[in-house]
């Protein structure tokens, strides 16, 4: 199986930490795909240790600066990813997990479906399907 | 199932409302009725920025078939309106529960309406938010939760409207309060005296606006007393 997480700001440690612990099984492959804003994923990946702690194999992609819900989709897609997971940084007034323009249009994305779960930390997309 | 917040241009009879010559804060749609064709009972929660009279409101609304117009009996710049209307001026509401969507609060204010419903999953979301987004021309999600329960349908939760208008800001403050601080659970978490304290009240005062609460919730359940 393999997983994108999409990283929207260097300090979404629990979130990561959700999915690995939680989503992911060891031996899997994981796509931190950061988004220009984020600079360097050093830190977090220093501080997380995907490969010692939870047996993972990763890489580390950014998207472009001009990137939009296809360039993420075409990514998912040559990765041949069965999840993406986003991180939920805000919840609203009734605790909803807040969703942010990019995580809208994945959401609304004619070519991507599957099983959508809202977890603590993180919105996990799995079982995904791409259109034509 | 997934318990979706979002938010849509204001459309139908809230956008109307909002047109009136005067300060509306909120419309909510509390219930709503099929009568026959393409009509449909509403009934609206509508809070004003002060009083208003009941003719003046039917004026504004001529265009309308207000059936009734109530005032809330405590706070006074609410108004409980019932209209019928054609289900175009509830679109999102129609849109909603012709794609088997749970309509659960439908509320208008800052020049938007916000809406709560639940829908089966990913895939009902995208149906359902395509279809609204191409009759309102926009739609911005704002949160999601998943959950085991459909919860209080549009106009289920009849104690909470119930009571809305019915309880002085001063008295839902206590009891928000009290109820925030574990006031009511067994054992209690906080004592009267510090929630007194927090509220900057005295421990009587606190205690004769939590009678007057609890009288208002009597007289809802059981009727007026003889």
């Amino acid at each position: 199986m393999t997983t994108i997480i999409i990283i929207k700001s260097v300090e979404h440690q629990s979130s990561v930490r959700e999915v690995l612990g939680s989503v992911v099984d060891e031996g899997e492959r994981v796509h931190f795909l950061r988004l220009p804003t984020v600079r360097c994923l050093g830190p977090l990946i220093q501080e997380i240790n995907p490969m010692i702690n939870y047996g993972i194999d990763y890489t580390i992609n950014c998207l472009p600066q001009e990137y939009n819900v296809a360039t993420l989709v075409e990514f998912a897609v040559e990765a041949g990813a069965d999840r993406i997971c986003i991180s939920i940084s805000d919840r609203t007034l009734t605790g909803k997990a807040r969703i942010d323009d990019l995580t809208q249009a994945i959401l609304l994305h004619d070519e991507i479906s599957g099983d959508f779960v809202v977890g603590e930390h993180a919105i996990i997309l799995e079982e995904l399907e791409y259109g034509e | 199932m997934l318990r979706i917040e979002f938010r849509i241009n204001l459309a139908g009879i809230p956008l109307r409302l909002f047109d009136i010559e005067e300060q509306v804060n909120s419309i909510e749609i509390d219930n709503a009725l099929p009568v026959s064709g393409d009509m449909v009972f509403l009934f609206l929660s509508v809070q004003f920025d002060s009083e208003v009279s009941k003719e003046f409101l039917s004026d504004q609304l001529s265009d309308l078939d207000v059936v009734d117009v109530t005032q809330a009996e405590l706070n006074h710049h609410i108004y409980y309106l019932s209209v019928v209307a054609n289900l175009s001026d509830a679109s999102v509401l129609s849109l909603l529960t012709e794609n088997q969507a749970i309509p659960h609060r439908i509320v208008g204010k800052n020049a938007h309406l916000e809406v709560m419903a639940s829908v089966r999953d990913w895939n009902h979301l995208k149906k359902v938010a395509n279809d609204i987004e191409s009759e309102h021309g926009s739609l911005e999600l704002l949160g999601t939760t998943q959950t085991e329960r459909i919860g209080f349908p549009l106009g289920g939760n009849k104690i909470k409207q119930s009571m809305s208008g019915k309880l002085s800001e001063e008295q839902l403050e206590v009891l928000e309060t009290a109820y925030q601080m574990g006031y009511f659970k067994v054992p209690q978490e906080v004592t009267a005296e510090e929630i007194a304290g927090e509220l900057d009240i005295s421990r009587s005062t606190l205690s004769a606006r939590l009678r007057r609460v609890e009288h208002n919730f009597c007289a809802l359940l059981f009727g007026p007393q003889e």
